[in-house]
Parts: structure tokens; C-alpha cells; sequence
């Protein structure tokens, strides 16, 4: 086996990953607060022929030894969570995060904690009539009140819930006439993002194994920072169609290379078949 | 025997060789701070050849004859790669144009003085501690925090600062709030020195590199002399946010594809001519 044809494989494969990539971003491009993953690549290892002393010849500029390499391979996919653009929707339970942070919520009964950058809410009536508010897949939004306490947000049967730009979470009396503090609205900054795995549902989970405390910090809106809450608009994705596009030609370019690479190192070999025709 | 024959054989070895170091540049040509790799080619040992045994006359002298080529050296390229914004903070890339004073480097990066002897241009790398702990030197800009704070690349290879140790940075300091100065300092959102130092390293004769995989070279023990860290004064920057491109050219990397593969090809054809001769030689001579 010739290793040009090895390593056509190995840069094809990966030039296919790359392809999956670009896909999965654009295919979530409508996806709301949906965080588009880059992968850059980094070539395989090199194998030297070993050469001895006598082929250190005049004129030779390199050490002793022919290296060979073996192809590419994708690197693992990084987060890009730069800004999505905000659109207005007018919708109470949607709230957009502008700057660097994440919501908390509650994935199971045990109190298991995932992220999200989606803020489209739901209402969900619990039992007592009172409303929880969810993602759509019905995992509660956490709030920290004043006592440092973490809880589900509910607001209470008949009022409307009020968020403001610092991200504190009131709830107003249908008539205006009462208005209840339900504490702040609990946001995350990913303190290193490579360790938070994309899960289903656009939410982010820190890896298991990893300690929570050393992938993502508290974060509270304040004059000090640049995070702020919006209620009632929508982070849109912040994949761009033009860059996805670029990249995906250059991925398919190469792709299309490394094939002539390979059908030209077939061609080589068949005729070292019909040496002797 | 006829000695041509070997010869094409080896004509036809080298061009493999040639033909499977372009198959590697062409696979990285989206590989950030990959370097072009050339095969160089060298013919076998020059032999004399003589005329003798006629009677009455003198030796007579043919000619010289080399008998065969073969793929020698891999060469990199080790001219700057494009930068590309990508807009990632934990990506760097390296913008080096190191001069040597009195000596003007030509675009391959390489002067003759007035005596002849080359000189080429020193290039400017990333110094990263590989999971043995030895030394290697990257142009390969693409590093993330790892989840206890070290800077460290795709492969987990530690990024050295100033100091010669991995850069690591306290628990709650993301790579979002870091920005990169002037002079390879991280300092957080405050503008607070965080005490971390990129350490860039200069090889003065980048040649004397062994490509080693993962985007990584390494300098055999000989030839650490070569190495320096970087001081003011140095023709580089570092940008962070981008990504060095590739340096390959794939215009050049088809065309070399085919030269390869037809040269392959010519080779082949005299073996199956030698043969064919051959073939008339054992067959056809003394027939009656």
C-alpha cells in the first residue's frame, strides 16, 4: 500500500467531519441562542526513515532522516459564543442575554444543572395554578433569591412576570396593584468553555468528572461588567451564513484534492502493475 | 546486465516518495501553521566508466554515469502562512519577519553573502511542552484553556511562558477575558497583569527542524544552539484572534501531483523498453 493513498483516506475523513460541522451549523441557523462550533486541523503524525552517516552529503540543508506524513485530522470543536443579534418578539417568557453568560436550569428531579443561551421561555401551570417558567422541553429556569437560595422561578396565578436589565425577577398583580420580588434570575459566565459539552435542546452540560466550580463562575448583571437581560426578544444564532459558506467551500476544494491525490496514487499503482504487460 | 534498468526502478521509488510528500501537503492545506514540505531528490554516486580489453589499443575513457536517484531530504517551507481572522480569542498567530542585520533575505527566505554561503531567515515559534516534558516549537496558534487553567494546545501539549514553565492561569480567569499586549503579556479585562508571559522562541536556521507531527518540530541535540528565546527588537508580532493559514500553494501541489506522476510513469516505460529488449535478447539472438 502506497501512503499517498493512506493519507488521501485520512484527510478525506476529516475534510468529511469538517463538512458534518459546517452542516450541523447551518441546518441551526434559525435556532435560537444556538452557538455555532468551529474545528481547525492539525496534521498526523510524521514517521522518519532513518538515514545513517553516509548520507550526510554536501549541499544537504536538513538533518539525516526523510520524514513522511500521514494526513490530517479534525481538532476537537471549539464554541464560538460571541453575540448573537437580538430580535424583538414581545413575548414576556423571552428573554435574550446580551454579553457573556448563560441561564441555569433544572434538568431532572435530582437537581441536575444544565446551561442555555436560549431564552424562549415557556409558562407552565404546576399544580397550585401557579406558573413555572421553562425551556420547551420543560426544564425549569433557576432564580436566586435574596437569601442566596436557588429555586425554579414560579410566578404566582394572575401576575405577570417582569424581568429587568439587571436580570431581577418581579411579578405585577394583573390590576398593577402588587408587585413581588422573586429574587434574580441565576446566569453563569463559562469560565472555560472547551470543558461545557453541547448536549440535545441546545443546552450545555459541564463534563462529567470536571469540577463545576473550575468551568464556570457566577455572574451577576452590574455596572462593573457588560451582561445584561432582555425580556420579551430573542437571541438569534450567531452563525453567520457568509463565513459558514466560505469555509465550506474551502473544506470541499480540499476535499476534492485530496481525491485527485488518491486517484492519481491508483493510477501509480496500476502501473506498477503492468511492468510487465 | 543492463544497468539502466535498476536506474528507472529508482527513478520510479523517488517519484513515490516525492509523489506521497505532496499527497501530505495537499491533505494539510487548511491546517493552521502547517509548512509546505518539498522532496528533495539526489542521484546515486557518480561511477567512471572505462572502454577495456581491446587488444592493441589503450583504455578508453566512456564517460561518468549516475545510476539511480533517490528522495533524500524533506525540506519545509518555512515561509509565512496568511493570517485569518477567525475571532476566537484562545487563537494566536505568529507574523514574523526576523532580519539578520546586514542581510537581505529574499521572498523564500534565504540570502547569499559575498562569500557564498547561505544564510537563511530565522522564523519565530511557539514553544509547547509535549506530554514527555521535552520541548517542541509550533506555529499552530490554536490553544484553549484546559478545565485546570493551563494553556495548552489541540493536543494537550502545554504552552511555555517567559519563565520556561506551562501557562496556567487562576481558577475563575477565562480565556474571554484575556487579551494579549504588545509584548506577549496576558493581562485580564482590568488591564491587570496576570503575571504570564508568552514565550516565543527563535531558530536561526529553520531547516535544522524535524517535522514531527501534530503540528510540532523539534531540534535534535546538535543543533539546540540554534534555538534563542526572543528579545526586543525582533521583527514579529502575535495576534491574537487569528490563525496562521497554511503555506501550502495548491496550484503548485497539483501541478508537482502530476509532474510526479508522469515522471512516475516515464520511469515505468523504460523498465518495460529494457524488458522488451531483454525479451529480444534471450528469445530472438541465435534463432534459426
Amino acid at each position: 500500500m502506497n501512503s499517498s493513498m493512506i493519507n488521501a483516506l485520512m484527510s478525506m475523513s476529516a475534510m468529511q467531519r469538517k463538512l458534518d460541522l459546517i452542516a450541523d451549523n447551518i441546518a441551526n441557523m434559525n435556532t435560537v441562542g444556538f452557538k455555532r462550533k468551529t474545528a481547525s486541523f492539525e496534521d498526523l503524525l510524521t514517521t522518519i526513515k532513518q538515514q545513517d552517516g553516509r548520507f550526510a552529503q554536501e549541499g544537504r540543508k536538513t538533518p539525516l532522516g526523510f520524514t513522511i506524513g500521514w494526513g490530517v485530522r479534525m481538532t476537537q470543536a471549539q464554541l464560538d459564543l460571541s453575540q448573537g443579534s437580538i430580535q424583538r418578539t414581545d413575548n414576556p417568557y423571552d428573554l435574550a442575554i446580551q454579553g457573556y453568560a448563560l441561564f441555569e436550569v433544572i434538568t431532572d428531579d435530582q437537581g441536575t444543572r444544565a446551561y442555555t443561551r436560549s431564552g424562549a421561555f415557556r409558562a407552565q401551570l404546576n399544580e397550585d395554578g401557579d406558573v413555572v417558567v421553562t425551556t420547551p422541553e420543560g426544564h425549569p429556569v433557576v432564580v436566586r433569591d435574596e437569601g442566596g437560595a436557588e429555586e425554579p422561578l414560579i410566578v404566582p396565578a394572575g401576575y405577570a412576570l417582569q424581568v429587568d436589565a439587571m436580570g431581577r425577577v418581579s411579578a405585577l398583580s394583573a390590576d398593577g396593584s402588587d408587585l413581588q420580588e422573586l429574587g434574580r434570575l441565576k446566569l453563569v459566565e463559562p469560565v472555560r468553555p472547551d470543558a461545557l459539552q453541547a448536549v440535545s435542546d441546545n443546552l450545555f452540560v459541564v463534563l462529567a468528572g470536571v469540577d463545576v466550580d473550575a468551568v464556570i463562575r457566577d455572574v451577576q448583571p452590574d455596572m462593573g461588567n457588560s451582561v445584561r437581560i432582555i425580556q420579551g426578544a430573542h437571541e438569534q444564532s450567531n452563525v453567520k451564513l457568509e463565513t459558514e459558506m466560505t469555509e465550506l467551500l474551502m473544506a470541499q476544494r480540499a476535499y476534492q484534492l485530496s481525491a485527485r491525490a488518491l486517484s492519481s496514487a491508483d493510477t501509480m499503482m496500476s502501473l506498477a502493475n503492468q511492468l510487465r504487460a | 546486465m543492463l544497468r539502466g534498468l535498476y536506474t528507472a526502478a529508482a527513478g520510479m521509488i523517488a517519484q513515490q516518495r516525492r509523489h506521497d510528500t505532496v499527497t501530505n501537503n495537499i491533505s494539510n492545506l487548511n491546517t493552521p501553521g502547517y509548512k509546505q514540505v518539498t522532496a528533495v531528490g539526489r542521484s546515486f554516486p557518480e561511477m567512471l566508466l572505462h572502454l577495456t580489453g581491446i587488444e592493441g589499443e589503450k583504455p578508453k575513457r566512456i564517460g561518468r554515469v549516475n545510476t539511480g536517484v533517490f528522495a533524500e531530504e524533506s525540506l519545509s517551507v518555512h515561509i509565512q502562512g496568511d493570517p485569518y481572522l477567525t475571532g476566537l480569542r484562545s487563537d494566536f498567530a505568529i507574523m514574523s519577519d526576523l532580519q539578520v542585520p546586514g542581510v537581505q533575505f529574499d521572498s523564500s527566505g534565504k540570502a547569499i553573502d559575498e562569500d557564498g554561503n547561505v544564510i537563511y531567515q530565522p522564523q519565530a515559534f511557539f514553544t509547547v511542552q509535549n506530554p514527555d516534558g521535552e520541548i517542541r516549537y509550533t506555529r499552530n496558534g490554536s490553544f484553549m484553556l484546559n478545565s485546570e487553567g493551563y494553556l495548552v494546545t489541540n493536543d494537550g501539549s502545554f504552552v511555555l511562558g517567559t519563565d520556561n514553565n506551562p501557562i496556567q492561569f487562576p481558577q475563575g480567569i477565562g480565556i474571554e477575558q484575556l487579551t494579549l499586549t504588545g509584548d506577549l503579556r496576558f493581562v485580564d479585562s482590568n488591564g491587570a497583569d496576570t503575571g504570564a508571559q508568552l514565550l516565543i522562541t527563535v531558530i536561526d536556521n529553520p531547516n535544522r527542524l524535524v517535522q514531527e507531527g501534530y503540528g510540532k518540530f523539534r531540534l535534535n541535540d546538535e543543533d539546540a544552539d540554534l534555538a534563542r528565546p526572543a528579545v526586543d527588537g525582533d521583527r514579529f508580532e502575535v495576534r491574537q484572534g487569528y490563525l496562521e493559514r497554511s503555506n501550502v500553494d495548491a496550484a503548485q501541489a497539483m501541478v508537482d501531483l502530476i509532474s510526479a506522476l508522469r515522471a512516475y510513469e516515464s520511469n515505468q516505460k523504460v523498465i518495460q523498453f529494457y524488458d522488451q529488449s531483454l525479451n529480444k535478447a534471450v528469445n530472438e539472438v541465435g534463432k534459426v
